[in-house]
C-alpha cells in the first residue's frame, strides 16, 4: 500500500512537470515557407501573372474580345464572342484569375515597399504596374473593387467595395503623375523587372503612355479631364519608339507560368481565323501576309465571315445564312505570332502616337495628326520583328509604300484612320482593341445576328460580374449595379456612356 | 495550463488513493452446461487481461486470480458469464444457452468492457460480417448495418473512396471522417486524390487497406460520451477494428479463405433516348466536319437507315447502334485468397495470415492488386506480463484509374453523350486503343476537352503503389494484484508512388506531361497507462479506472517531378520532358495528451463513468501567440440496468437505460496555418526568381480546435427470453467554435479568412430492431431492421451569417452552400421563374418561347440524405443459412450533371414531346403576360430551347431516395459427420450478391450513389459510374 502510493504521487510528480508543449511552437514553423522575401521576387511573378495563363487569355482576351471586335472569326460554339452567346464563366475570367494573383501580388509589394520606406523607382514602378492591372479589368466590367480590393490581410477588408469608374480613373491618372514623379534615375529591380529590365527611363514613358491611354477613354464621359491629362501626360513625355514597348518576355516553360498565355491557347485551338472584316482592313497592307498565313486547305489568304457555324441556320432577320464545312480553307494566325516565347504586349509606341494624332486632331495639341499618324502606321509595322520573330520584319521601304496608297492620310476622315490602325496595331492586345472600339466606334463593325445571341445580334458592350459576387460580396455587388446599371451585356460603362 | 492539468491528476489520483488492499489466490471450480453437463473446453479470462484457462474433459479450471477481479467463463453457443472473484477460492459455474447478455466490447483505447455498464451506444460487428460479404473497402461493407453510421461509396468503383459519418457532420468545412483505430493505434485515412470541378482521380483512402478477411471485430463509438478519451480528435465517433488472432486453435489451425467476385455494369436505370440521332437542327451531319461538331449532338432528325457520315468520314447507316456504355465496360474479376496459420500454446496464441487480392475493375485498363500479410501473436511472461504484438504489412498497386467529373479524359462524358447513331466501338482506331498510327489521340469529336473514351482507357496513366506498415506492441504489467501498467507504442507508415500522365497527343495537351510522385507517411503513436480492474471499493462499490499519458506525432514528406512537353513520342518517363520541375513538400504535428477514465459500479447494476482528457497541439502552437495551445475533454455516462435492479417480470429478459454528456474536439488539424507565409515558386524567368503568398486563405493566430458537446440517451430492451430487442438512442449535439473561412470576395485576394465561428446542431434517433420469432435447432430466423433519422442545422456560419461555399459541378450554376437556419449542406443554384401557380415563365427569343433563368441562387435541395434504413434477414436450416440486406436512404437530393448535360445534347427523353420532335414542341408554362405557352417550336429549334432550360441548376435536382438489394448470401457449412475422417475441420461455401438490383430509385439515369467525391459537398453528381452489380462465390475451409 505505501509502495503504491509512492508510485502515484510520483507518477503525480511527473504528470506536473511534464512540460506537454515542449517544442511544439518550433516544430510548426514551416520549414519550406519564409516570413517575407525580397520585393523583387514578387515583382517577376505579378507580371507574369499580369500577363496571365492560358486561362483568361483564352476566354476573355480570344473567345470575346478579339471575335467581338472581329480580329478572329471562328465556326466554333465554345466561342461566345463571334454570335454574342453568353457563357458567364468566360466572361469573368480575367477577374476571376487577376484578383487573387496579379492584384493580391501588387497590393503586397506596395504594402512591403511602404513598409521598407521605399518611396523611389521601385515603388513608381510598382504603382504604374497596379494602374495596369485594375484599368484592363475596369474597363472590361466597369465599376469595380479598386481602393479596397487586394488587402484581406493587410488590413481584413474582405468584402472590397466597388469603386465607380469615374472615380477609379481619376485616381488612376493622379497615381501615375505621382509614380511617374517618383521614379529616379535607377532601380534595384534589375532582371526582377521582366518587361524593361529595370530600366526606369523606360517606366517614365510607359507611365505617361498609359496616362494617355487612360485620358483619351474619358473622351466621351469627360472630355475637359481628358484633354487636361492627355496634355500633361505628352508633355510629361510618352514612349518615343519601339524601344520603348511595354511587353513581357517569354519563354517557352519550364512551367506555365513562363509562357505566353495566347501561345499556349494556340498550342490546342486552332479555330481562330482571320475575321474577313479584319482582312478587308488588312487589304494593301504588308501586314496582311505577316500577321496570317493561309489555311491548311489553302494557298491563299482568305478571311473568314463572322457569325457562320458549320450548318446553315436562319438569322434574327430571317435572312439565311451559309453554313461553312470546312474552317481550314480561311486564313490563321501567322505561326510566328503563336509561339508560347513570344512577348504579351501590353502597350505600343504605335498606340501612342495614334492617341497624339487624335489629340491633334481635337486640337488639343499643336502636333500634326498626319505626323503622328504616319508615325504610328510605320512604329507598328516595324515593330513586329522587335515583339515577334525576325521572318515577321517589315521594311521602311513597304510601310512608305502603304503610307504613299492605301494608306495614305486623309485628314476629312483622319480620326476614323487612326483608329482604325489602331485597331490593327493592337491585334493580339484584345482588351485594348476592344475597349478602344466601345470608345470610338472604330472600325465599323456589322454585327452578327445569330438567334441564340444573347444581346439580340448586337456587339456586347461589357463583361458581366462574376455570380459569386452576389453572395460572397452581395451589398458591394448590389450597389454597384444600382449605380451603374443592369449587371448585363449591353449596360455601358461610365468612360461608354 | 499546467494548474487545469495538475487538477486533474490530482483528481484521478484520489480515486487510486481510495483503493483497498488484495491479494492474489488460485481460483478453481467446474463449468457445466444448464443441465449440469461438464462443459469441456470452456474459456476462463480473468476480464481486461489476457489470463485465460481452457477446462479439461471433465469441465476443470485453476487460474490465478485476485479478489476482484472478474472472470470471464465463455464457451461457444452459449452466453459468456462474469463472476467476480470473492473470498471463496471455488467458484463453480453453469452456462446457459446463448441468450444471455453478458457481451464484452472493445471501448476507447481498446479498453474491453462489458455493455451492460456503458452509458452509451457502442454497435460491435462481427468480422464475419466483413469477411461473407468481402467488399474491396472493407468500410463499405458496413453500409446499412449500424444505425447512426452512414456510409457511402464513390462513383469511380471498388478502388474508390468511401465516405463515413456518424451522427451527422460534426464540421462545417473540415473533416467529418470517423478516426479509425486499428489494434489500438490510430491509423491514416487520407484522401490520395480526388475529383473536383474540374475533374480529377480518386486514389482512395487509407481505411480501404484494411484486409476484411482479417477482422475479428469492428466496434463504433458512435457518439461524444464513447469516444471521448480520444478527445480533440473524438468529434466524428470512432471505429475501433480488431483484427483476428490465433486464439482458440488448438494446435496448428490452418484456414482458407476464396473468393470470386465478378463485377458487371449496373445500367439498369440507363434510359436515354433512341430515336434521335447525332446532327443538328433537325438535319443530319453533311460532312465530317459536322459530324466531328455533332458527335454528342443528339438533334439531327428521327433515325432511318440512311447513310450519314460519321467523325471518321465513313459514312454509316444512320441507327441506333446501341448502349455504348455496355459495349465499353467489361465484366469485372475480383479474386481474394488468404491462407492463415495460427496456434494456441499455453503462454499465448499466434496467427499469421496472408492475403491476396486481384481486382480487374469494369473499366478497361483499370486494375487493383493488394498483397497483405498480418501477424498477432500474444505471449505471456510469468505471471505478470503480457505482450501483444500486432503487424500488417500491405502493397497495394492500382493501374489505370478513371478520370472522373469534368470531361477532359472521363470516359463516361463521352460515353454517355454520344448521341445514339454513334458507336463507341468505331472508335478504337487503328491501334485498337483509341490512338492513330502515330500514338495520338483518335479524335471523335473537334472539342478538345473530351477523350475518345479507349483513349482515355488505355493511354493515359494513373498508376499508384502504396507499400504501408502498420504495427503495434502493447504491453500489460500487471505490478500488484489490483494495479495494472500498460504501455503501447505502434506505427502507421506508407511510401507511396503514383504516377500520372496525359499521353502525347492528347487533344488539349498536345505534347503530354507526366507526373511522378512519392509520399513518405509516418504516425507514430504512444500510450502508457496505470489502471485498475473493478476494484471493490466496499460491498456495493466497484471501480475500474485508469490514468495515463499519450502522444501522437504525424510527419509526412513528399517529392514530385513534374514533367511537360514528351520530346519522343511514346516515351512515357519523367525523363523524356522538355520542361521539368520538381516539388517538395513536408510537414509534422504532434498532439500529447493527458487522460483518465473511472467507472463506478453500485451493486451490478448502476454504473458511472468519467472520463478526461487533456490535449496539446503542435499546430496551434506559435511564438508570441496568447489563445491557449491546450484544450480538456470530459464526459459522464450513466447506465441503469433496470432488469436487475427491480423485478419486471419474465417478459422482460434486460433492460437498460443509459445517458451520457460529452465534450469532444475538432479541426486545427494543418500544421503552419497560423501565420501568413512566402514561397518561391516555378523556376525563375529569364534570370529572375519568381516569389509569392502562400496559400489562397487569410490566417488567424488565434484559432482553436471547435467543441463538440452531446448528450444522449438510449435504452435497450430485450423481452420474450430475448426473441424481441430493441435498442434506441436519441441523441443531440451542436458543434461550436467550428474552424470556417469567413466569407471574402476573391477580390479581396483571398478566398477566406480563418475563424472559429461555425455552429451546427445535429439531433437524431437511432433504432435497432431485432426479432427472432423461430429458433430450433434446425431452423432459426432472424429479423432486423436499423433506421436512423439525423436531422442538421446550421446554426452559424460565420460573421455576418453568410453563406459558406463549399463545392460546384462542372455546370458552375450551383454550389453546396452552407445556410445558416439550413439542414446541412444546401444544393444552392440557379431556377426557373415561375408563376405564383408555380408554372415556368417564358420569354420569347428569335420568336420562340424560352424558359427564363432565375440567376440569384435559391436552395434547391440537400445532398446529406437524413435518413437511412436496414432491413436484414436471417436463416439458418440445418446446413443453410442465408442472409439478405436491403439499404435505403431518403430525405436528400443530388444535383444531376449527367441529367442536365442529356437534356442540353438532346440525350435525354424528357426532350422529346410526346408527338415526337417533328411534330413541335409546346412547352408547359406561361408567357410572361401570364398566358400559357401556345407557340410550338420545330424541331429545328428545339436544341435551344433545352440549351437554356439546363441553364437552371434546377433542371438536374431529383430527390435521391432509393432502396437497393444490398446484399444476399446463401451459405452452406459442410456437416462434420461428411467431413470426418478427412483432414478438413470445418468447410464452408456460399454465394454472394452485391448490389444486384435497386427496389426504387428516384433519379432518371443514373445511380443515386454516384457522387464523384467523398468530401462534404455531398450531392454532386457529373458523369459518374453507377455502383456494379457483384456476384461472388466464397469458400473457407479450415484444417
Amino acid at each position: 500500500m505505501r509502495n503504491t502510493l509512492i508510485t502515484f504521487l510520483a507518477l503525480g510528480f511527473i504528470f506536473a512537470s511534464c512540460e506537454f508543449d515542449k517544442g511544439f511552437e518550433e516544430m510548426n514553423v514551416n520549414p519550406n515557407a519564409a516570413a517575407q522575401i525580397g520585393v523583387g521576387n514578387k515583382f517577376a511573378k505579378t507580371i507574369l501573372d499580369t500577363s496571365g495563363g492560358r486561362y483568361e487569355n483564352w476566354r476573355n482576351s480570344f473567345i470575346y474580345n478579339s471575335t467581338l471586335i472581329q480580329h478572329h472569326a471562328t465556326l466554333a460554339g465554345y466561342w461566345s464572342g463571334d454570335k454574342y452567346y453568353r457563357v458567364d464563366s468566360y466572361a469573368t475570367s480575367l477577374w476571376d484569375r487577376n484578383y487573387p494573383s496579379a492584384v493580391k501580388g501588387i497590393e503586397d509589394i506596395i504594402q512591403q515597399l511602404k513598409d521598407e520606406g521605399n518611396s523611389g523607382s521601385e515603388m513608381g514602378m510598382a504603382r504604374i504596374l497596379r494602374v495596369f492591372i485594375y484599368h484592363r479589368i475596369t474597363d472590361t466590367h466597369g465599376d469595380i473593387p479598386y481602393s479596397e480590393a487586394g488587402k484581406g490581410y493587410i488590413d481584413g477588408t474582405l468584402k472590397p467595395k466597388y469603386d465607380p469608374q469615374q472615380d477609379i480613373y481619376m485616381d488612376m491618372l493622379k497615381e501615375l503623375e505621382e509614380a511617374v514623379a517618383q521614379i529616379g534615375g535607377s532601380s534595384t529591380m534589375g532582371v526582377s523587372d521582366v518587361m524593361f529590365g529595370g530600366n526606369t527611363t523606360k517606366w517614365k514613358a510607359w507611365g505617361n503612355s498609359m496616362m494617355l491611354r487612360l485620358a483619351m477613354r474619358m473622351t466621351k464621359a469627360d472630355a475637359a479631364s481628358a484633354q487636361a491629362w492627355a496634355v500633361k501626360a505628352i508633355s510629361g513625355g510618352t514612349m518615343t519608339s519601339n524601344d520603348h514597348i511595354a511587353m513581357v518576355r517569354h519563354t517557352d516553360g519550364p512551367g506555365g507560368i513562363n509562357r505566353n498565355g495566347h501561345g499556349e491557347v494556340f498550342l490546342v485551338d486552332s479555330q481562330a481565323r482571320m475575321s474577313d472584316t479584319f482582312g478587308a482592313h488588312l487589304a494593301g497592307d504588308p501586314r496582311l501576309s505577316v500577321l496570317f498565313e493561309p489555311g491548311n486547305d489553302a494557298t491563299t489568304i482568305v478571311g473568314m465571315p463572322n457569325g457562320r457555324t458549320g450548318s446553315d441556320y436562319t438569322d434574327q432577320s430571317g435572312n439565311t445564312v451559309a453554313g461553312i464545312p470546312n474552317r481550314h480553307i480561311y486564313a490563321q494566325p501567322n505561326a510566328a505570332l503563336r509561339g508560347m516565347d513570344v512577348p504579351m504586349v501590353f502597350q505600343t509606341y504605335a498606340e501612342v502616337e495614334f492617341l497624339k494624332a487624335e489629340a491633334a486632331i481635337r486640337g488639343w495639341t499643336s502636333g500634326d495628326a498626319k505626323t503622328h499618324y504616319e508615325n504610328g502606321v510605320k512604329a507598328a509595322m516595324m515593330m513586329l520583328k522587335d515583339i515577334y520573330p525576325a521572318s515577321t520584319a517589315i521594311t521602311a521601304a513597304e510601310a512608305d509604300a502603304y503610307l504613299a496608297g492605301a494608306g495614305a492620310y486623309d485628314a476629312s476622315k483622319g480620326w476614323e484612320q487612326c483608329m482604325n490602325e489602331y485597331w490593327k496595331a493592337t491585334y493580339l492586345n484584345e482588351y485594348e482593341a476592344y475597349a478602344n472600339w466601345r470608345r470610338t466606334g472604330y472600325p465599323t463593325l456589322t454585327a452578327t445576328k445569330h438567334p441564340n445571341s444573347e444581346t439580340s445580334g448586337q456587339i456586347m458592350r461589357r463583361m458581366i460580374y462574376p455570380g459569386g459576387e452576389a453572395s460572397t460580396n452581395g451589398e458591394s455587388y448590389s450597389a454597384a449595379v444600382a449605380r451603374q446599371g443592369a449587371d448585363t451585356w449591353m449596360t455601358r460603362m461610365w468612360w461608354d456612356k | 495550463m499546467k494548474t487545469k492539468f495538475t487538477r486533474i491528476c490530482t483528481s484521478i489520483l484520489l480515486f487510486f488513493a481510495l483503493t483497498l488492499s488484495a491479494y492474489a489466490q488460485q481460483v478453481s471450480g467446474t463449468v457445466s452446461d444448464e443441465n449440469g453437463v461438464p462443459l469441456p473446453g470452456a474459456t476462463v479470462v480473468v476480464e481486461g487481461t489476457s489470463t485465460g484457462v481452457s477446462t479439461d474433459f471433465d469441465g476443470n479450471y485453476s487460474i490465478s486470480a485476485s479478489q476482484g477481479d472478474t472472470l470471464v467463463f465463455s464457451f461457444v453457443g452459449y452466453a459468456s458469464q462474469s463472476v467476480v472473484v470473492g473470498s471463496s477460492a471455488t467458484i463453480n459455474v453453469s452456462l446457459e444457452p446463448d441468450n444471455s447478455l453478458e457481451e464484452v466490447v472493445v471501448t476507447a483505447l481498446g479498453v474491453k468492457r462489458n455493455t451492460k455498464a456503458l452509458g452509451y451506444s457502442v454497435t460491435e460487428v462481427d468480422g464475419t460480417e466483413l469477411s461473407a460479404n468481402p467488399s474491396t473497402n472493407a468500410i463499405n461493407a458496413l453500409q446499412g448495418k449500424v444505425a447512426g453510421v452512414m456510409v457511402t461509396g464513390s462513383a469511380m468503383g471498388a478502388k474508390g473512396s468511401s465516405r463515413v459519418v456518424i451522427r451527422g457532420t460534426s464540421s462545417l468545412t473540415g473533416n467529418n471522417q470517423p478516426l479509425y483505430v486499428v489494434d489500438g493505434i490510430t491509423i491514416n485515412n487520407n484522401n490520395l486524390g480526388a475529383a473536383g470541378v474540374w475533374g480529377g482521380t480518386d486514389f482512395g483512402d487509407g481505411i480501404s487497406s484494411i484486409n476484411p478477411d482479417e477482422v475479428q471485430s469492428v466496434s463504433v463509438l458512435k457518439g461524444g460520451a464513447a469516444a471521448a478519451l480520444y478527445g480533440s480528435r473524438a468529434s466524428n465517433g470512432v471505429i475501433i477494428i480488431t483484427t483476428k488472432n490465433g486464439l482458440g486453435s488448438e494446435g496448428l489451425g490452418i484456414e482458407i479463405n476464396s473468393t470470386a467476385q465478378f463485377d458487371m455494369l449496373n445500367n439498369s436505370l440507363w434510359d436515354a433516348q433512341t430515336t434521335y440521332g447525332s446532327g443538328f437542327n433537325a438535319q443530319v451531319p453533311s460532312s465530317k466536319e459536322d459530324a466531328l461538331s455533332e458527335v454528342y449532338s443528339a438533334w439531327g432528325p428521327k433515325m432511318d437507315g440512311q447513310l450519314v457520315p460519321h467523325f471518321d468520314g465513313i459514312s454509316r447507316p444512320y441507327v441506333y447502334t446501341g448502349d455504348n456504355q455496355e459495349k465499353f465496360y467489361r465484366t469485372g474479376t475480383t479474386f481474394s485468397n488468404t491462407v492463415s496459420l495460427s496456434t494456441q500454446g499455453e503462454n499465448g496464441n499466434t496467427r499469421f495470415s496472408f492475403t491476396n487480392l486481384d481486382n480487374d475493375d469494369i473499366s478497361p485498363n483499370s486494375t487493383l492488386d493488394r498483397n497483405s500479410v498480418g501477424l498477432n501473436t500474444t505471449q505471456r511472461f510469468g505471471d505478470a506480463i503480457t505482450l501483444d504484438v500486432n503487424m500488417k504489412y500491405i502493397l497495394e498497386e492500382q493501374g489505370g484509374n478513371p478520370r472522373m467529373s469534368d470531361a477532359p479524359s472521363n470516359s463516361n462524358y463521352s460515353l454517355k453523350l454520344y448521341a445514339p447513331s454513334v458507336d463507341v466501338n468505331t472508335m478504337k482506331g487503328p491501334n485498337g486503343d483509341g490512338s492513330n498510327e502515330d500514338g495520338t489521340e483518335y479524335r471523335t469529336t473537334n472539342g478538345i476537352y473530351s477523350q475518345n473514351p479507349w483513349f482515355a482507357a488505355y493511354n493515359f496513366v494513373n498508376d499508384s503503389e502504396k507499400e504501408r506498415f502498420i504495427g503495434s506492441v502493447n504491453a500489460r504489467w500487471n505490478l500488484t494484484d489490483f494495479l495494472y501498467l500498460r504501455g503501447r507504442v505502434g506505427t502507421d507508415r506508407y511510401d507511396y508512388h503514383r504516377t500520372v500522365s496525359t499521353p502525347f497527343g492528347t487533344a488539349y495537351q498536345p505534347l503530354g506531361s507526366i507526373s511522378e510522385y512519392k509520399l513518405s507517411f509516418k504516425q507514430l503513436d504512444a500510450d502508457a497507462f496505470l489502471g485498475t480492474d473493478n476494484l471493490a471499493l466496499t460491498n456495493d462499490l466497484s471501480l475500474t479506472a485508469f490514468v495515463g499519458l499519450g502522444s501522437n506525432y504525424v510527419e509526412s514528406e513528399s517529392v514530385s517531378a513534374n514533367g511537360s512537353q514528351f520530346i519522343v513520342p511514346g516515351l512515357v518517363s519523367f525523363g523524356n520532358t522538355k520542361n521539368k520541375s520538381a516539388g517538395y513538400g513536408y510537414s509534422e504535428k504532434k498532439i500529447n495528451s493527458a487522460y483518465g477514465s473511472a467507472e463506478f459500479g453500485f451493486q451490478d447494476f448502476a454504473y458511472l463513468t468519467l472520463t478526461a482528457r487533456n490535449d496539446w497541439f503542435s499546430t496551434l502552437s506559435l511564438a508570441g501567440k496568447d489563445a491557449p495551445n491546450n484544450d480538456l475533454y470530459t464526459s459522464a455516462s450513466l447506465s441503469v440496468v433496470l432488469s436487475d435492479a427491480l423485478d419486471l417480470g419474465p417478459d422482460i429478459s434486460f433492460l437498460k437505460l443509459r445517458g451520457g454528456y460529452s465534450q469532444v474536439a475538432g479541426g486545427a488539424d494543418s500544421p503552419y496555418s497560423l501565420n501568413l507565409t512566402y514561397g518561391i515558386v516555378g523556376q525563375g524567368h529569364l534570370g529572375a526568381s519568381l516569389g509569392q503568398i502562400n496559400g489562397g486563405r487569410i490566417p488567424n493566430t488565434e484559432i482553436t480546435p471547435f467543441e463538440k458537446n452531446e448528450t444522449e440517451f438510449g435504452v435497450d430492451l430485450r423481452m420474450f427470453d430475448n426473441k424481441l430487442s430493441l435498442d434506441a438512442t436519441f441523441y443531440d449535439n451542436e458543434t461550436v467554435g467550428d474552424i470556417v473561412g469567413v466569407s471574402a470576395s476573391a477580390t479581396s485576394g483571398y478566398g477566406s479568412a480563418l475563424a472559429n465561428l461555425g455552429e451546427i446542431a445535429n439531433s437524431g434517433i437511432e433504432l435497432l430492431l431485432k426479432v427472432k420469432p423461430v429458433v430450433t435447432d434446425d431452423f432459426a430466423m432472424e429479423l432486423s431492421l436499423n433506421y436512423t433519422n439525423n436531422d442538421s442545422e446550421v446554426v452559424a456560419t460565420n460573421d455576418t451569417g453568410g453563406n459558406i461555399s463549399l463545392q460546384e459541378p462542372r455546370s458552375r450554376n450551383l454550389r453546396v452552400t452552407h445556410i445558416v437556419g439550413e439542414r446541412y449542406g444546401a444544393l444552392f443554384g440557379t431556377s426557373f421563374v415561375r408563376d405564383g401557380n408555380g408554372a415556368i415563365v417564358h420569354e420569347l427569343v428569335n420568336g420562340y418561347p424560352r424558359p427564363k433563368i432565375d440567376n440569384s441562387r435559391k436552395i434547391l435541395g440537400f445532398g446529406v440524405a437524413p435518413q437511412q434504413i436496414g432491413i436484414g434477414a436471417s436463416f439458418r436450416y440445418k446446413s443453410w443459412d442465408a442472409s439478405v440486406l436491403v439499404e435505403g436512404k431518403s430525405g436528400g437530393q443530388i444535383y444531376s450533371g449527367t441529367n442536365a448535360t442529356m437534356m442540353g445534347t438532346g440525350a435525354h427523353k424528357m426532350t422529346i414531346p410526346a408527338g415526337g420532335r417533328e411534330a413541335g414542341f409546346v412547352p408547359s408554362g406561361v408567357m410572361e403576360d401570364g398566358s400559357p405557352v401556345t407557340i410550338s417550336i420545330p424541331h429545328g429549334q428545339q436544341s435551344a430551347y433545352w440549351g437554356r432550360y439546363n441553364d437552371a441548376a434546377e433542371a438536374g435536382i431529383y430527390d435521391s431516395d432509393y432502396m437497393r438489394l444490398r446484399q444476399l448470401r446463401i451459405g452452406y457449412n459442410f456437416p462434420s459427420d461428411m467431413l470426418d475422417g478427412s483432414f478438413i475441420q470445418a468447410a464452408s461455401v456460399s454465394l454472394i450478391g452485391k448490389n444486384l438490383f435497386f427496389i426504387s430509385n428516384s433519379v432518371d439515369n443514373i445511380d443515386p450513389e454516384s457522387s464523384y467525391q467523398a468530401g462534404n459537398s455531398a450531392g454532386l453528381e457529373w458523369f459518374g459510374l453507377a455502383v456494379p452489380r457483384t456476384i461472388g462465390l466464397n469458400v473457407n475451409l479450415k484444417f
